[in-house]
């Protein structure tokens, strides 16, 4: 057991750190402070994610048959902890390259591989989630959007909700029910978004602009080959997807950076020397390395191909525990980085916020830590 | 970063176990607060497991690992000083090693008893003796560790040897060994609540089927992961940020998952007859130690961020 970086993930990181500080315009910060989902940052995230790819940083843990160098698991986190640090400028997607790339690879079709991979890797793809809806949130398998078979095409009706990047958006990776089994039932469509009956709404949110929206489907018909994987395959395929993508963006990062600009801003004014303010800061210190070294257990387990287990939960939770940690010690202590003092410290907090909700409730976390590492009895439905 | 055991710290454990075992139950007539066994503690010393942090290719993770398993065990052993504090001290000493706070002479010393090595840890040395039976005032306390309290003697600055070693260091290796101890007595006891809450109905349901419940379990869990890897982590860097951190982040845990526990075992964990109290009342112990986790977060504080 050792902590120490070995030399190629060090040299993987300053590689990364090398091209962030060559390509990150002076202002990026105030861009960044727009959100993933912004225009300003979507655009930007087509001209970054291509010179990404020019220099073998955009989907390095791919497999080489699909341009990636066969990078292991821990280039991946390194590659999302310093890319998401840096106010995420691969924008909306990151997303592809972590987990949608990784899934049309084992499910799609040969056309739908060679029509969907290669802007993938150029960094030329803006992909939407359309998983969650109304009454269909945390209990996803409760989904009702029909997706119903006529002849050689699909008709699907129905409304997605808080789905990031719809505005701009090309293909939506679509859940759709195809029969009335509650998991057995669901289907996954990749569905051009610019179809006719799509309406997407944006919803003004606390995180950013352009980032959720309700997504309405209306009578929209895609054809059968857009169907990816075998109908009523949805879930076996999310459950590998969520298994790429099971320790989320590594949160703890930012949480750490912004913990020190917050100390930083503290101790140029005299502040940090008052004792109570470097408890709180070392508390939230503390939940931020339990956050990285929970996550890096996962890693680790998937570095040597082993399967996922309920731990990916009790690093998410621990996760959740430190972005809280530290957005709740920069209100407390550095208020004015809420308003226009610290565009760093104001990104992080408006992204905080979702730590504990996106891709997974921590409740749900903590039920999936209670029933799978804990093996406590299961609450009666 | 290679986070797995390696071989032979996977062969020490192993080995550990199979010798941890005859001690994994509690004795049926046992009603104490605190549970030793001179054969546990013979048969750890024989085995040389005190000893793994001598060994250039086990080193102080091995020990930390050692710790905190042993701390999973309802007995309480003088472990975490002998593993992970005697080694930087480079001498022979007598055990058990009783690790004394100069800034907290009221408190209890852990282990303390006539013949053994006292290291008293000041801000600018760090020094020991051992103690005689002048040395040592006994005590009734709550705690689930035999402990006693240190006579203070005017002459004892006359009897006390130097040991030529950083007072930082002594603190950082005491922390490693406080957050590692802390990580297995957590695991054990959470072990020992879901046991009850599963085998407990109320309301024709396990307890433990409670959302209420399964959540604060659930966070328990991951407070008592976490301590640990923080413990291994601080043990392999050696840094003295880590080690305030891991402990700090270890003291915190054990404080508000002592509470919980406690409340879901309910009426039965506050008899004698239900082992919970012999690793919470251990952790009530630890609490206090080198000032609690608010002395940590400060020293942390600097360490971290420049003083």
């Amino acid at each position: 057991m050792k902590f120490e970086w070995a030399e190629e993930h060090r040299a993987f990181r300053a590689t990364i750190r090398e091209f962030l500080a060559e390509n990150l315009p002076p202002d990026w910060e105030k861009l960044a402070h727009h959100g993933p989902g912004s225009a300003a940052q979507t655009e930007f995230s087509r001209h970054f994610c291509g010179k990404l790819a020019q220099a073998g940083l955009l989907t390095p843990h791919w497999p080489i048959a699909w341009g990636g160098q066969g990078r292991d698991a821990w280039c991946q986190i390194i590659l999302a902890e310093e890319m998401w640090s840096a106010g995420e400028p691969r924008g909306a997607q990151y997303m592809n390259v972590n987990w949608i790339g990784p899934t049309l690879m084992q499910y799609g079709s040969d056309a739908q591989k060679q029509q969907y991979l290669p802007p993938i890797a150029r960094g030329d793809a803006i992909w939407c989630q359309g998983f969650s809806e109304p009454d269909a949130g945390s209990d996803l398998a409760s989904l009702r959007t029909r997706a119903v078979r006529d002849g050689g095409t699909y008709r699907i009706d129905g409304q997605k909700i808080w789905t990031s990047y719809a505005g701009l958006a090309e293909t939506c990776f679509l859940l759709a029910r195809t029969s009335a089994d509650r998991k057995r039932g669901i289907s996954i469509f990749l569905v051009p978004m610019s179809a006719p009956g799509i309406t997407v709404r944006p919803i003004p949110s606390l995180i950013g602009e352009g980032d959720i929206h309700e997504v309405f489907f209306d009578d929209v018909e895609v054809p059968a080959e857009a169907r990816l994987g075998e109908e009523g395959g949805a879930w076996d395929i999310i459950s590998f997807s969520l298994n790429n993508e099971r320790l989320g963006i590594p949160r703890f990062a930012l949480a750490r950076r912004a913990l020190d600009r917050a100390v930083s801003i503290l101790r140029t004014r005299g502040d940090f020397d008052r004792e109570s303010v470097g408890v709180q800061a070392s508390r939230a210190a503390g939940l931020c390395q339990a956050a990285r070294l929970c996550s890096y257990s996962i890693v680790d387990q998937r570095a040597r191909g082993m399967a996922g287990t309920g731990e990916s939960s009790s690093a998410r939770v621990a996760t959740v525990m430190a972005e809280r940690a530290v957005a709740e010690f920069v209100v407390e202590f550095v208020p004015e980085a809420l308003g226009e003092a610290d565009a760093l410290l104001k990104a992080h907090h408006q992204r905080a916020i979702v730590a504990g909700i996106a891709s997974g409730a921590a409740e749900i976390q903590l039920n999936l830590v209670a029933s799978d590492v804990l093996k406590l009895p299961r609450e009666p439905r | 970063m290679d986070l797995s055991l390696s071989d032979d710290q996977a062969a020490v454990l192993g080995a550990l176990e199979s010798l941890a075992k005859p001690f994994a139950a509690v004795p049926a007539n046992f009603h104490g607060f605190a549970l030793i066994s001179e054969t546990l503690d013979r048969a750890l010393v024989e085995g040389g497991f005190l000893d793994v942090a001598y060994e250039s290719d086990l080193g102080a993770v091995t020990a930390a690992l050692v710790v905190a398993q042993l701390a999973r065990l309802p007995y309480a052993a003088e472990v975490a000083a002998s593993a992970l504090v005697r080694p930087l001290l480079g001498a022979e000493l007598p055990r058990p090693i009783c690790l004394a706070d100069a800034n907290a002479p009221h408190r209890p010393v852990r282990f303390l008893a006539p013949g053994a090595s006292v290291i008293v840890l000041d801000l600018d040395r760090v020094s020991g003796f051992t103690a005689s039976a002048q040395d040592v005032q006994a005590t009734e306390t709550l705690f689930g560790y035999p402990v006693a309290l240190l006579v203070p003697r005017a002459d004892r600055e006359t009897m006390l040897r130097r040991f030529d070693v950083s007072p930082a260091a002594v603190r950082a290796a005491w922390r490693v060994a406080l957050a590692a101890e802390i990580a297995g007595l957590l695991g054990a006891a959470i072990d020992a609540t879901v046991l009850y809450v599963t085998d407990r109905k109320q309301f024709g349901r396990p307890i433990g089927s409670f959302q209420a419940v399964r959540h604060r379990l659930a966070e328990a869990s991951v407070r008592a992961t976490a301590t640990r890897w923080l413990a291994l982590q601080a043990a392999d860097s050696g840094d003295a940020g880590d080690a305030a951190l891991a402990a700090q982040y270890a003291q915190e845990a054990a404080a508000g998952v002592v509470y919980d526990l406690h409340q879901f075992v309910g009426a039965m964990g506050v008899t004698l007859e239900h082992p919970l109290h012999l690793w919470t009342y251990r952790l009530k112990a630890l609490l206090s130690e080198l000032g609690g986790r608010s002395a940590h977060a400060v020293d942390a504080a600097a360490l971290i961020w420049g003083g």
